[in-house]
């Protein structure tokens, strides 16, 4: 009798299932797009938010589902023959693809059943999840691209439902402003990407990135490379809301509807970093790129000069959410330390580092999430947005804001949540490395964000109400969301091992190549 | 003989022309300023309005749907091509004609979604609507 795993090893190398199955948590995202279409086409005027609600999160689970399997089972892990390659190479399932698909998943999910109760009576309610999901799809094919084409048609699928998202509140000014916003410097720094991917096209003659690195090895058009690697790191900056592409994610999260600004602050910016790791590991290889273009350098001070500014930006805000949105160009900073730190050579410190990074930005998908979330529950009970409109709130709610101390204890990195670890772990990895003031800065900056990650939790529980609230409900959706990211970010930190270990085996098979 | 000096005389006779042909018959001809001139040219019709009226939003609902079909047509055009060699050469129906289908299908799903949420159903003009009443009483 066989053990589950072993004839699980065989899944699609083996033939137990056929290849193109790998894909399986982004097509779960796909179908359940069309399936939300098609409930809206047979009713378009429904608000039976439930079943558009229920149909999202079963997809996202489902999705997440198949990316846990998957990964348990090691498909596309070098255990059982190595990454999948499908579609003439433009696509790649491998250990990262399954990792940060997982990551977009659960943050999906989140944002769907927080959004049953924020959409409640409001209009266009099948275009919200449809556009959501399809936004999703995108951020799993960003994972999985493994051309410089698929990366760019993944991240415009990304990108253009979730300018419609940030739009969605049409009569809200702020909503309106954000997009617009959010479409012209992304319709901006979209062009400098594909300009970017013309310019190594022209040295290189190919668009995979396996192609890519040979040819960029014997290329002697270095300043033309050159010039085309910067303007893609340009592309992935606007998407991971890093300087100096970072202008837009105040405006936009501020805005849009708060659930989405969750989605976009940590499933958006995940998937920025997923294909900028691919990009700039396989493609730019450090081993094969010539000695004119080092990257790393850049990367270096962009992860200083993007921590630095959010974290700084953060403290001087007055209102809750656009603190938020500078931490989380804050967090972006950390995390670009995954590209910074990274040493040419095929040193094993790479994989770790690079894994560390990936494992910030799973816990960060749970807390962050949840942050925004309890926005959304706030903004649905019509409380203020400045710091000051949150005093005593503990006392009406304090199932809510238990779960909101705990993200912000957590996003600063106190041992109370996930963050902790994978924080620590990222700085960590880092002195590991030899890049000892990368970390030292990161933890300076992480202990000036605990003075205004604070300020919120002092606001809740510390301060007396300066006016009454008029809290007139308990929506379930919203709690319910809230305290999946809560008890997420809590798991997180006794079983941060195997996600660690995971994003690390995943990491290393990015430099094993 | 360098190629591109003939290029350069092609570009220079080609701007030259038209400018003498303007410049000649501008000091020939008598200058007469007539209103019937300077007047909108509509087909022989009278000119009623301004240009600057609202056109409806719709028009580029329908251009954006054409959009994705006409791109659809380039995709498909090969695939017609080579369609019959393919399965003559022994390729399997599932393999030719199923991956086409499942392209179209997913096309027309949000075209069925675009067409029940009212895309391409025509709304009145409000001007029109108006106009038509006034002529009623």
């Amino acid at each position: 009798m066989s053990l589950p795993s072993v004839t699980a090893t065989l899944l699609q190398s083996g033939g137990a299932l056929p290849e193109w199955t790998a894909l399986a948590p982004t097509l779960a995202l796909a179908l359940t797009a069309l399936a939300l279409l098609l409930v809206d086409s047979i009713s378009p005027e429904t608000k039976n938010n439930a079943l558009l609600a229920g149909t999202t999160a079963v997809g996202s689970f489902v999705s997440l589902a198949f990316s846990g399997w998957y990964l348990a089972a090691g498909t596309g892990q070098s255990g059982t023959g190595g990454e999948i390659v499908l579609y003439g190479e433009a696509l790649v399932v491998d250990g990262m693809y399954l990792f940060f698909s997982a990551i977009f998943a659960s943050v999906a999910a989140m944002v769907a059943i927080a959004s049953y109760d924020y959409l409640a009576g409001k209009e266009y309610q099948g275009e919200f999840y449809a556009l959501t999901m399809l936004a999703a799809t995108g951020m799993t094919l960003m994972a999985s691209a493994n051309s410089l084409a698929s990366a760019f048609v993944a991240l415009e699928l990304a990108s253009l439902p979730s300018y419609a998202l940030v739009a969605f509140l049409k009569k809200n000014k702020g909503s309106v402003e954000a997009g617009l916003k959010y479409f012209l410097i992304g319709a901006l720094s979209s062009a400098i990407f594909v300009f970017g991917i013309s310019l190594v096209y022209a040295v290189t003659g190919s668009l995979l990135f396996s192609d890519v690195a040979e040819a960029l090895g014997e290329t002697e058009l270095v300043g033309v490379a050159g010039v085309g690697v910067l303007m893609i790191a340009g592309g992935f900056a606007f998407k991971t809301a890093s300087v100096p592409f970072h202008f837009w994610a105040p405006e936009a999260y501020e805005g849009a509807p708060a659930p989405i600004s969750g989605f976009l602050s940590s499933a958006s910016k995940a998937a920025g970093f997923a294909v900028a790791f691919r990009v700039f590991v396989e493609a730019f290889s450090l081993s094969a790129i010539p000695e004119g273009i080092n990257w790393v350098i850049l990367f270096q001070i962009l992860a200083v000069v993007t921590m630095t500014l959010g974290n700084f930006a953060a403290a001087t805000q007055d209102t809750v959410k656009r603190m938020l949105a500078y931490s989380s160009i804050g967090q972006a900073g950390y995390v670009l330390i995954g590209l910074a730190a990274l040493a040419g050579g095929a040193s094993s410190q790479n994989g770790d580092v690079m894994g560390a990074a990936m494992a910030h930005l799973f816990v960060y998908g749970f807390m962050n999430t949840g942050a925004f979330l309890f926005i959304a529950l706030t903004e649905h009970w019509g409380i203020g947005r400045t710091f000051e409109d949150f005093n005593g709130l503990a006392s009406k709610a304090p199932m809510a804001c238990a779960a909101m101390a705990l993200f912000m204890f957590s996003l600063a990195g106190l041992p109370v949540g996930g963050g902790f670890f994978s924080k620590y772990f990222l700085f960590a990895n880092a002195v590991f490395a030899g890049f000892w003031w990368l970390a030292a800065l990161g933890a300076i900056n992480s202990a000036l964000s605990l003075f205004y990650y604070s300020r919120v939790v002092k606001a809740m529980w510390i301060e007396d109400a300066t006016s009454e609230f008029e809290i007139r409900s308990k929506p379930v959706g919203l709690y319910a969301g809230i305290m999946i990211a809560a008890v997420g970010t809590f798991l997180l930190l006794p079983a941060f091992g195997p996600i660690i270990e995971t994003a690390q085996t995943a990491a290393s098979a990015l430099f094993g190549a | 003989m360098n190629p591109w000096i003939a290029i350069g005389a092609l570009a220079v006779m080609g701007v030259g022309i038209p400018l003498g042909m303007m410049a000649v018959s501008a000091i020939l001809r008598p200058s007469v300023p007539e209103q019937g001139k300077s007047a909108i040219y509509e087909s022989g019709e009278i000119p009623t309005g301004t240009t600057r009226i609202r056109f409806n939003i719709q028009y580029y609902m329908v251009a954006l749907l054409f959009v994705i079909f006409d791109i659809e047509t380039v995709l498909i055009f090969p695939w017609t091509v080579i369609y019959r060699s393919a399965l003559e050469s022994g390729v399997g129906l599932g393999k030719v004609l199923f991956p086409m289908l499942l392209f179209i299908g997913i096309l027309t799903m949000p075209l069925v979604w675009a067409w029940r949420n009212g895309a391409v159903e025509w709304v009145k003009s409000p001007r029109a609507t108006s106009r038509k009443v006034e002529g009623e009483s």
